[in-house]
């Protein structure tokens, strides 16, 4: 009997064992399909990816834009400055939607925020 | 798409709501529109597709079920990957948006259909409803500290002063860019494919041109695949965005 349960032990550890060794080969198998997708993903279609890149950036830079001057508009109404609020805001607005474009474009930034995958 | 084209071709005609039940609460235009209806029509294939491809629950998946499986999978590995295992518990939340949005692009697609994703009131709901739930989520997680969000890390006190209004923008823009690049990407899809649907018209009544009338048809083949990839990235790009804001609203602070 202890000898059976010696085997079961082995059993066990062997068994173990493999386990370990098929999860690492799913891990790397994971990796590598992973690697495989984001290397197709890509040079897709010239004129598509162009055509979504470009209303991404430009979607991000209008956004900015036509957020501060919303806010330096409404700004001036409330404290009857017109029209300088507007003017500080609208420069706000642009500088943030450089901002926006740049985080987009920026390659890969090594901050492990997830901010990174904004430009897709 | 290029069955809006009849008499003479207006690439714009797809988009106009008509008001299939007229319909108002206290004054406010409550109607039933074609967009109303293609949205619900949306919904029911999400839930059809959901329902009915798993009802059978196989462990060697059939055809419809191994795409409910590589949905599910796709869109967990997308969370899982930009929001961390936190976001997790907006799993049900993203799976929905990346669905329904997916699906109402796609149905877009099909001839004499209606894309209710090229409504800029649409995508802007759904953005609102991202914004609103990253900064609710935000200030219930962290309360305050959530606005550091705002103020970079390492930053000199001079600059700071140009910086946080800067970033408050910036995150106020995101809703802004987030429904408007949805928007756009249909609406310029659906608008070239009616423009070359218009092309194939023209010729066709132009006498001795017709003999080019399939060149615009062929682009309108190559277009079509190309605005099968844009349905299914552009819901993508707008989980993936959601979840990026999400992580903002679980880790603020850069």
């Amino acid at each position: 009997m202890s000898q059976n349960g010696d085997e079961a032990g082995d059993d066990e550890a062997a068994l173990r064992a493999r386990l370990e060794k098929l999860d690492a080969a799913l891990r790397a198998r994971d990796e590598e399909r992973r690697a495989e997708d984001a290397a197709a993903g890509e040079p897709k279609a010239g004129v598509g990816r162009a055509l979504s890149v470009g209303l991404n950036v430009f979607s991000e830079f209008v956004g900015a834009v036509v957020v501060g001057a919303l806010i330096g508009w409404q700004a001036d109404r409330w404290f009857g400055t017109t029209p300088w609020l507007l003017i500080a805001f609208l420069g706000l607005g642009v500088a943030a939607g450089f901002w926006n474009v740049y985080r987009v474009a920026a390659p890969k930034p090594p901050a492990a925020g997830a901010d990174g995958d904004e430009g897709r | 798409m290029n069955g809006e084209v009849e008499s003479k071709p207006n690439p714009i005609e797809q988009f106009e709501l008509h008001r299939l039940f007229p319909f108002e609460v206290s004054g406010f235009d409550a109607s039933f529109t074609n967009a109303s209806l293609f949205m619900l029509l949306a919904a029911l294939g999400v839930v059809l597709l959901m329902v009915v491809a798993t009802s059978s629950k196989a462990i060697v998946p059939g055809r419809m079920q191994a795409v409910a499986e590589m949905l599910y999978e796709f869109v967990a590995n997308t969370v899982r990957q930009t929001a961390g295992k936190e976001g997790m518990k907006f799993f049900p939340f993203i799976f929905s948006l990346f669905s329904f949005i997916l699906i109402s692009n796609l149905i877009g697609l099909v001839p004499y259909s209606f894309s209710p994703t090229a409504q800029i009131v649409v995508t802007f709901a759904f953005a609102a409803v991202v914004i609103s739930l990253v900064v609710l989520y935000g200030l219930y997680r962290h309360g305050l500290r959530f606005l550091n969000l705002f103020v970079p890390h390492g930053v000199p006190l001079p600059v700071l002063v140009v910086l946080v209004p800067i970033e408050i923008i910036s995150f106020l823009s995101r809703p802004i860019s987030l429904s408007v690049r949805l928007f756009a990407n249909i609406l310029a899809g659906h608008i070239t494919l009616a423009v070359f649907g218009g092309f194939v018209m023209l010729l066709l009544s132009a006498g001795a041109w017709a003999v080019l009338a399939p060149i615009p048809i062929l682009a309108i083949v190559a277009l079509y695949a190309l605005e099968l990839l844009v349905a299914f990235l552009q819901a993508f790009v707008f989980s993936v965005l959601t979840c990026v804001y999400l992580n903002d609203a679980i880790h603020p602070g850069h």
